[in-house]
């Protein structure tokens, strides 16, 4: 296992912010941990990147306890940060300069920026790019080393959907080269789209964790959407896969001969998410 | 600690100090208040220059600057209206209106009145002590002999005669005032490394808490070794013992830098800090501000380590001390350094 949580545990004053979670994840795997702000993904992911000591349990990441080994640790993974945080007078190049530095590295800076799309902005001052811009430069950043696990704290939080799009493109390049990644959203899309494994966490618990596919089929409905003329409009019927009727339903309504469109749908992320916990991911 | 790391965020911060008004500010502000150095007197006037309207041409008082062995003139006017506006006008620091008849009264053994005319502006002390050095040389030269036998031994070095002008004396002020702001610079760096969570995504780096607070240190403390060596070019000061004169440099530097760090390490809030940097910076200035005020002498504020710091450099720019005289003075500098860079890293630390 690349990352191992047991029994993790951090509270801020008489607030629970992660309550006893263990988990783990394979090599070359992506666990999205998905859950509403508040939740307690940002406080997991300071824990498993040294930032933030538990109050109870242990993090293990790549044979190391991040508690103890911290440096060594840091020297083998990357973190993107929620917050922008780069060095806003500094240039695109020089705040990834600084970053190789600290890991004692030859990088090839201008390749690093070709592969975000920064490379005509390299010159410029952190302080001056987008929003979406700026994600992709922190986004580089935590590749600078080569890192063999990422974490990535909302990595797409608040970008438009292009820039959104770019930054998901590059995570699954990552994984295609064999990297583990942590990845943190309440995008139930995003999680779905990218993750191996998803876990629900809600109020500092995880409440499930398994393929998107499997919580899907376990906690969700299979139904049969159907759209049907009725006069100068539309009518909708959503028909559920599982129940004895459906068939016989069905029938009736393609022997009328108004039908006008059948999808099949399957239950979403979010849908299990309200199922299993009470609450929607986005309030 | 990693000297890569140190080496890094050494180039990062020097590139960043360049670039932050800030900095630029307290460097150049440091160097241009030096200058007011040139606006104060250069040199110590010992002797007290007074008016005179003697209305009786008297003898005994035409032997006073005699007598008075060099503690004033006396300058003659022709009215007492004359004096009076003169005196105003800060001619003279204070004047003499002798009466007619003033030598008859004295050797009729009687007591006559002298008025003194004194200026505005003039310190009570000094009032004292002029009253004292006439009243001391008209009993001299009315009865050939002075009223007390006085013997003086100087323990040390004998400074009669070398006071200390006020722009000397002002020295250490603009030394201290130059590693305050360096002082407030690192701290409002750090506040804003915090603020900005930069200073987060270095620690999750091979870098360390220590590495972070040692490269600050060193491009601290160059910053305040080039603004103290300028201040000392620009006011012609670099005189006295140089080894002396180095390890307060130093000394001093480290002291504003660990400071500094500590101080910026205790908030991730830019408003708040100015609280957190401000007032210790006013406490800190004190005892620099002390040395110029004549007649004040507090003893709390010995409790200020920067007093110990005037105190050295005030020694060794102006008394001619060597290192042996001031090293106490720079070891408890150098304690207090050391205690400030312990609990920086501590609270670094706990907060990252």
């Amino acid at each position: 296992m690349i990352i191992e949580a047991h029994d993790l545990t951090y509270a801020y004053g008489d607030l629970l912010a992660v309550d006893h979670i263990s988990f783990s994840v394979e090599k070359g795997e992506i666990l999205g941990f998905l859950g509403p702000n508040g939740a307690g993904k940002s406080t997991t992911v300071k824990m498993l990147t040294g930032q933030l000591a538990p109050l109870e349990g242990t993090a293990i990441v790549l044979g190391k306890d991040v508690s103890t080994h911290a440096k060594q640790v840091h020297e083998r993974i990357g973190v993107c940060f929620e917050e922008k945080n780069l060095y806003p007078r500094m240039t695109v190049r020089e705040n990834l300069s600084f970053f190789a530095a600290l890991f004692d590295r030859a990088v090839d800076i201008d390749s690093l920026l070709e592969k975000v799309n920064l490379e005509k902005w390299a010159d410029d001052h952190a302080e001056t790019l987008s929003k979406g811009m700026q994600q992709r430069l922190m986004f580089a950043r935590s590749l600078i080393n080569d890192p063999d696990v990422l974490f990535l704290d909302e990595p797409t939080s608040g970008l438009d959907p292009i820039s959104a799009d770019q930054i998901r493109r590059m995570i699954l390049e990552e994984k295609k080269k064999g990297k583990t990644i942590f990845l943190t959203t309440h995008n139930m899309m995003e999680a779905d789209a990218l993750s191996d494994r998803v876990g629900f966490i809600n109020e500092g618990r995880i409440v499930a964790l398994d393929t998107p596919q499997n919580l899907k089929l376990q906690y969700g409905v299979r139904s049969l959407k159907v759209k049907q003329r009725s006069g100068e409009g539309f009518t909708e019927e959503t028909l559920p896969l599982d129940e004895t009727s459906t068939p016989g339903r069905m029938q009736e309504l393609l022997e009328r001969g108004d039908v006008a469109t059948i999808h099949t749908q399957e239950a979403s992320l979010e849908e299990v998410f309200i199922k299993l916990t009470g609450r929607k991911l986005v309030q | 600690m990693k000297a890569s790391c140190v080496r890094a965020i050494v180039r990062k911060d020097a590139i960043m100090a360049m670039r932050n008004k800030l900095v630029l500010m307290a460097l150049i502000g440091g160097v241009l208040f030096s200058l007011i150095y040139y606006a104060l007197p250069a040199s110590v006037e010992e002797t007290y220059a007074l008016g005179l309207y003697d209305q009786g041409d008297s003898e005994l008082i035409s032997t006073l600057p005699l007598v008075s062995m060099g503690g004033f003139t006396l300058d003659e006017v022709s009215s007492e209206d004359e004096l009076t506006r003169m005196v105003q006008q800060g001619d003279y620091v204070a004047g003499i209106v002798v009466p007619d008849g003033f030598d008859e009264v004295i050797e009729s053994g009687e007591t006559p009145t002298l008025s003194l005319v004194v200026g505005p502006d003039v310190p009570s002390g000094t009032i004292d002590s002029l009253a004292y050095i006439i009243q001391t040389a008209l009993d001299y030269a009315a009865h050939g002999t002075p009223p007390v036998q006085l013997s003086t031994e100087v323990v040390g070095e004998d400074m009669a005669g070398a006071h200390v002008p006020l722009r000397e004396q002002s020295i250490p002020l603009y030394i201290v005032l130059a590693l305050m702001m360096e002082m407030w610079t690192i701290a409002t760096l750090i506040v804003e490394e915090g603020a900005s969570g930069t200073l987060r995504a270095v620690l999750v780096t091979p870098a360390t808490p220590s590495d972070v607070i040692s490269a600050k240190g060193i491009v601290g403390g160059s910053y305040s070794l080039g603004v103290v060596a300028v201040i000392l070019l620009l006011t012609q000061s670099l005189r006295g013992d140089p080894l002396a004169l180095l390890v307060g440099i130093v000394v001093g530097a480290l002291f504003a830098v660990t400071l500094g760090l500590l101080l910026g390490s205790l908030t991730t809030n830019i408003t708040g800090s100015y609280i957190y940097v401000s007032v210790p910076m006013l406490v800190l200035l004190l005892p620099a501000l002390v040395v110029l005020i004549p007649d004040v002498s507090l003893s709390v504020i010995k409790l200020i380590p920067t007093y110990y710091l005037v105190n050295a450099f005030g020694s060794i720019l102006n008394s001619g001390a060597g290192l042996g005289d001031v090293w106490s003075d720079f070891l408890l500098i150098a304690v207090c350094a050391l205690a400030f860079f312990v609990l920086g890293v501590l609270s670094l630390r706990r907060r990252y």
